[in-house]
């Protein structure tokens, strides 16, 4: 039972942000399987989106999807979409709100869609025009920043090998031509006297245009293992064996690459069941956790504290991870978020106040040390109200509440 | 507006160097064969200090256009034991005007390409017959910097998001080589794996300078989060019983990521523990000015003296470089700032007698333009002059950049930002720079007295 509620949190932890207090409970009877199947199956609708036009754009359009993430019914849709902001990034740093909002549509309304779909639109969007610098890539004047990350970031990976440098400088010659016109609603629009018109080598193959060249990026074998590599191990919780890789990318591959096809076949799989605080929760999948645990309003700020801002990658890699989230700073945040969030909560009314607020928390198994020193925390201090704070934030600084 | 703020976001974490070098037009540049005798290192900085006014005869010896070169302050001798060395960086995001932290006021070229931005001599405390400090660096004027001129990339990008990215991993040409900060990769080199940190950014987060591979860095924006780690009392159980649980976590180790996470928890405790009771309940030192630039540096200061391993503190200075308009006053406030922080930090170091073993270097992405915008302000440039503070033979380093051959109304860089960088790895640590640098980078000689 207490394995079973177990298995079904980490899939809300995985499938969802974390699960909501009392969530895992509610599915009594069910297992994990059945609540996998459940997740896959739900509709999604859009949000409501934030207006912009404010001087406090760059704010509202981060601020409003964490907060869609912490209050939104949002499942596995939600959480491939913040997979593909990851994997596939731009930033606030360089590019207005108004163009991430447009970018931030695009990724939701694919993100469980078909990834070479996904990366045609991608590719011509005005946001990462700006961020990669297509907008500055002409055949005169050859910009190489998207051609290049494009494949070593976003489809078939430093290590594959399946890319050379002249395949770059190549890549940048079809995709040029495309620019974003400022003065017109910023119009993504394509100036074919700065594009390319002779075919050239790219990847074994000729291209003339930029929908040539992904997909030719498409059609290297190299790209349905990488992604099928990064979305495993952004599920599961590490790189999945070669053999196991193979197989994911084979039938992604087959499925004409749709990303559901993909998703279903990893969580559906023994392993994704199996795999329990497997990785660390980076600093949003932290704070989000923290809002739902608490049920209350934590501010921005705490995120931001935390090192990962929404739309604000620090390059064009994205967050590295794991390690990054395991720092000694992170531990003094957390535990002032912990802290400052954690007086009004809810008292406990049942006679084991420790498993209550695991149990909140989505934590149905921990370790024996962090059992006996939240045991010894509750026996140390007075008044209900007491105990729930101290409990509250003690959960909220385990080392189990940090991993997913 | 909207596109300020977020390049303000942005630049909370735009580093930026500047650094030292070569000798140029100056003639006084006193090597530590020329200073007075008998004169120690902790008394020359145990002057009463001008707190926010020039000393008088500061103001009498650099009267601009004077043929006679300032005296520069005795050289201070660095600690000869590199091992209690330690460093602060000053990050001026935004891109900082180095030609109006240091003015060409002797070079006509200078007014040509600037008449609305342009420094007047008479508020320049003059160095020689070309540069002087813009007059609001009396501080640093008095104690005598080195220069470090025409720092940047030999390949400049215009954007605020790759140049910084490049300083902070010391990555000239954004090669992407590095998965690790400059400093981090410095912290790997001199620091003790066992210290809870030998790197800190006095700004909550971790920043991208430090990323580190072996030692502990932390950004903490003041040392008062430590309290919620460390320091409650039994007249506070709830704080008291949730600190105990903490240290509870903190315990036993273990494999995989659970085991790292205690042992992190561990080392932030640890930490917690060396730096609580440093500072006033408000997070500053005493006779620090109440800012975000002197609160990190009195953090600095804690942090250098409590002494448990950390060895560099990078301080980004709260405040916009980015003077694409109004850059004359805006620059000039940022200016006062500076001069105003680094006077009361150096005096603190002073009566500390830790004068010896601090240097203070600069960065910052770019400097700007080399003509005047049309709006009162400097668009985004290339090389700037940036600054080393403490045992620094003053003087002028590096190649001062041309102000007739340009590139694209931008100068050209004269000293590579890895060169400024391999300076301080190398001659203030004793780190080779091949260590923390890819390719064969020779460091500026003469500038550590």
């Amino acid at each position: 039972m207490a394995d079973e509620q177990s298995r079904i949190a980490s899939v809300l932890k995985r499938l969802t942000f974390a699960p909501r207090p009392g969530q895992v409970e509610s599915y009594e009877g069910a297992t994990a399987q059945d609540v996998v199947e459940e997740l896959l199956a739900a509709i999604v609708e859009d949000p409501t989106y934030p207006e912009l036009g404010t001087n406090d754009d760059y704010s509202i359009v981060r601020t409003w999807w964490v907060d869609h993430m912490v209050t939104g019914d949002v499942g596995i849709h939600e959480r491939m979409l913040w997979f593909w902001h990851t994997h596939i990034t731009s930033s606030l740093a360089k590019v207005e709100p108004a163009l991430m909002l447009r970018q931030h549509k695009l990724l939701r309304a694919n993100a469980l869609g078909n990834f070479r779909d996904l990366m045609q639109q991608v590719t011509i969007d005005a946001a990462m025009l700006v961020w990669l610098d297509g907008e500055s890539n002409t055949i005169d004047s050859p910009n190489e920043n998207y051609s290049r990350e494009v494949m070593e970031l976003f489809m078939l990976g430093r290590d594959s090998n399946a890319y050379t440098e002249q395949d770059v400088r190549n890549g940048a010659r079809a995709l040029a031509g495309w620019w974003v016109d400022g003065d017109n609603g910023n119009e993504v629009k394509f100036d074919s006297e700065a594009a390319l018109h002779e075919p050239v080598d790219f990847l074994g193959t000729q291209v003339t245009t930029a929908e040539d060249a992904i997909n030719a990026i498409c059609d290297n074998p190299a790209c349905a293992a990488y992604i099928a590599s990064a979305v495993h191990t952004y599920l599961v919780g590490f790189a999945p064996q070669d053999a196991r890789r193979d197989e994911l990318a084979t039938a992604f591959s087959d499925s004409g690459y749709e990303i559901r096809a993909l998703v279903e076949g990893i969580v559906r799989h023994q392993s994704f069941i199996d795999a329990e605080l497997s990785r660390p929760r980076s600093a949003l999948e932290w704070f989000v956790a923290l809002g739902r645990f608490y049920e209350t309003d934590i501010d921005f700020y705490r995120l931001e504290a935390l090192g990962q801002i929404p739309m604000e990658p620090p390059n064009v890699a994205g967050w590295p991870g794991p390690y990054r989230w395991m720092s000694t700073s992170a531990v003094f945040e957390k535990a002032a978020a912990a802290r400052d969030y954690a007086d009004d909560l809810a008292t406990l009314d049942s006679d084991d106040p420790v498993s209550e607020v695991l149990a909140k928390a989505g934590l149905f198994t921990v370790s024996d040390g962090t059992r006996a020193a939240l045991e010894q925390a509750a026996g140390a201090v007075e008044g209900l109200r007491e105990l729930s704070t101290v409990l509250h934030s003690l959960v909220a600084c385990s080392p189990e509440f940090s991993l997913v | 507006m909207s596109q300020s703020v977020s390049r303000r976001d942005l630049l909370k974490w735009a580093t930026m160097g500047a650094g030292a070098a070569v000798v140029g037009g100056g003639a006084w540049l006193i090597g530590r064969e020329d200073q007075p005798s008998g004169r120690t290192a902790a008394s020359a900085n145990r002057e009463p200090s001008a707190q926010g006014a020039a000393p008088e005869s500061s103001s009498a010896a650099s009267e601009p256009g004077s043929t006679a070169p300032t005296p520069p302050a005795p050289a201070l001798t660095a600690n000869s034991d590199l091992s209690r060395r330690l460093l602060v960086v000053v990050e001026m995001g935004g891109g900082n005007d180095g030609l109006s932290m240091t003015v060409p006021y002797g070079i006509g070229g200078y007014y040509d390409l600037r008449p609305g931005t342009a420094i007047a001599a008479d508020n320049v405390l003059a160095l020689d017959d070309e540069i002087g400090y813009v007059k609001h660096l009396a501080n640093v004027h008095r104690r005598g910097a080195a220069i470090v001129q025409g720092v940047g990339s030999f390949t400049p990008d215009g954007s605020h998001f790759a140049m910084s990215d490049r300083w902070w991993k010391g990555d000239p040409d954004g090669t992407g080589a590095y998965d690790a900060g400059f400093f981090g990769r410095l912290a790997d080199a001199i620091g003790d794996p066992a210290a809870a940190a030998v790197a800190v950014a006095t700004r909550g987060g971790n920043h991208p300078a430090l990323v580190s591979r072996k030692v502990g860095t932390v950004g903490l924006s003041s040392l008062s989060a430590a309290r919620y780690l460390t320091g409650a009392k039994s007249d506070n159980p709830n704080l008291y019983a949730f600190q105990q649980g903490l240290a509870a976590f903190a315990q036993g180790g273990g494999q995989g990521f659970g085991g790292q996470l205690r042992d992190v928890d561990a080392r932030a405790i640890t930490f917690a523990e060396s730096v609580s009771g440093l500072v006033d309940e408000n997070g500053l030192r005493p006779n620090y000015p109440d800012n975000n630039f002197t609160r990190g540096l009195s953090l600095a200061m804690s942090l250098f003296l409590v002494d448990k391993g950390v060895r560099i503190v990078y301080v980004p200075m709260d405040g916009d470089f980015d003077t694409h308009d109004d850059h004359v006053s805006r620059h000039a406030e940022m200016m006062a700032r500076l001069d105003e922080g680094l006077g009361v930090f150096m005096d603190d170091l002073a009566a500390n007698d830790l004068a010896d073993r601090v240097l203070m270097m600069t960065t910052s992405e770019f400097g700007r333009r080399a003509s005047d915008n049309g709006s009162s302000g400097l668009d985004h440039g290339t090389a700037s002059n940036a600054l080393l503070l403490g045992p620094v033979n003053p003087g002028r380093y590096g190649e001062l950049p041309s102000f007739t051959d340009l590139t694209d109304d931008n100068f050209q860089t004269t000293v590579g930002m890895d060169q400024y960088y391999a300076t301080v790895a190398e001659n203030w640590f004793g780190v080779p720079a091949s260590d923390v640098l890819n390719g064969n980078v020779v460091p500026l000689d003469g500038l550590i007295a």
